[in-house]
């Protein structure tokens, strides 16, 4: 029991709040395939398990099918630098600071907190053909690779749009807010940090006809009444309360 | 069963247990095999579909039912089953018409956050009106006690317990 939830809580919260799956889920996932064997379920045998220690996060994300299978070998553990306040969110412009791409400017589009990467739009990418035939030549596919966040990204001062490094303090109305400690402007957290997989915002999610709306959830329909449970259910069925049983004693 | 081997024939180094019989006798416990719905030649699956004679054959083998309840049993002594329909469950729907709570919740809706209900949020329901009602006219005792009870406050423990337990079930009723 204490080694799944190790597991679980080695999965970042920026993962857990982006796939909006229950986390139930998200260890079953993880769990599945050859990564493990449990014994039958049955009262012949004892129940016991055999799993893997600790995970190795890849691009995938840990509940899909190519995480299980990158993770059926067993490769050199990773040391990640524990990072206590995570600082980068989907959308936030940040400079690129090695690699080919040094000195450019983009946004962020995935956060892998696992592994302290953020993976930036169209930078630090290897181009590959896809496709290619004898007839056609193939698409051609920029896939970004990730960067690490302590070294090779920083935010950008919104005062003069260069790299800077970040504080949490409060603000006025006492939100825990980014600030540069250059200039001491502080980083608007982007709207695109609450897009999950199931909206973009909140406020605009597309309701389907399995939802319940908020005005029928808010409603308060309960009575409060001087009557049992079962009072209340021969009420609702037209049954009479008729006089009591008969004592019983216990002895 | 170990055999006295006669010490001048073998050496104790070559010596290797002797079993004049097959282990176990041949036993096996089939409790601790998991035999699956799937397993066995036809003539074992015909035997277990006339489960009487197969069950004093094979005592010992489980058939995997997966935890599906019976709807009747079999006559004793034979394998006729007879259908109870009393065992047949009845799933009782309610009517869902006007009725607008859906499976999930939409991610509009903003957090609804209720305390639990506790007796005295009840006896507030209940009772504060008729009280300070009362009090504002004058109409409670030095003690507090209501000078014209209403039906819930003349309420005791007793005739209240009493009320609860005469709620009696229409089942028997023609």
């Amino acid at each position: 029991m204490r080694l799944t939830q190790s597991l679980l809580s080695s999965v970042g919260k920026m993962t857990k709040l982006y796939s909006n799956l229950p986390e139930s889920y998200i260890k079953r996932a993880m769990e599945k395939g050859k990564v493990g064997w449990k014994t039958p379920r049955t009262v012949q045998y004892q129940p016991k398990e055999i799993k893997k220690k600790h995970y190795r996060f890849t691009m995938n994300r840990p509940w899909t099918d190519e995480f299980a299978r990158q993770n059926q070998v067993s490769r050199k553990k990773v040391y990640v630098k524990p990072i206590p306040k995570w600082s980068y969110f989907r959308g936030d412009m940040v400079e690129v600071l090695v690699g080919k791409d040094k000195g450019k400017q983009g946004t962020v589009s995935q956060v892998i907190e696992e592994r302290n990467w953020v993976v930036v739009e169209g930078l630090n990418a290897h181009y590959r053909l896809v496709g290619k035939t004898a007839q056609y030549p193939g698409t051609m596919i920029a896939s970004e690779a990730p960067l690490l966040v302590d070294d090779q990204v920083a935010l950008l001062d919104p005062a003069d749009n260069k790299p800077c490094t970040i504080e949490w303090r409060y603000n006025e109305s006492g939100e825990r807010v980014r600030v540069s400690t250059r200039s001491g402007r502080i980083i608007p957290t982007p709207t695109q940090a609450e897009e999950t997989y199931d909206y973009k915002t909140a406020a605009t999610y597309r309701e389907s006809e399995r939802d319940t709306k908020e005005d029928d959830l808010t409603i308060i329909s309960f009575k409060p009444q001087l009557s049992t449970f079962e009072m209340d259910v021969a009420e609702s069925m037209g049954i009479e309360l008729g006089p009591p049983p008969s004592e019983t004693h216990w002895y | 069963m170990l055999l006295p081997i006669p010490t001048s024939l073998v050496s104790y180094a070559q010596c290797r247990a002797l079993h004049t019989s097959a282990s176990l006798l041949g036993k096996r416990n089939f409790r601790k095999f998991l035999l699956g719905p799937k397993a066995g030649t036809l003539a074992f699956k015909n035997e277990r579909a006339k489960e009487v004679s197969f069950r004093k054959k094979f005592p010992d083998i489980d058939i995997p039912d997966y935890g599906t309840r019976p709807t009747g049993a079999h006559r004793l002594g034979d394998s006729t089953f007879i259908t109870v329909p009393e065992m047949i469950p009845e799933l009782v729907v309610p009517d869902l018409t006007d009725f607008n709570l859906k499976p999930y919740v939409s991610y509009r809706c903003p957090e609804v956050v209720q305390e639990e209900f506790t007796a005295r949020d009840l006896f507030n329901a209940v009772y504060s009106d008729k009280i300070t009602a009362d009090f504002e006219r004058g109409a409670l005792t030095e003690g507090g006690q209501p000078r014209e009870p209403s039906a819930e406050e003349s309420l005791t423990a007793e005739s209240a317990r009493q009320r609860a337990r005469g709620v009696h079930t229409d089942i028997w009723e023609k």
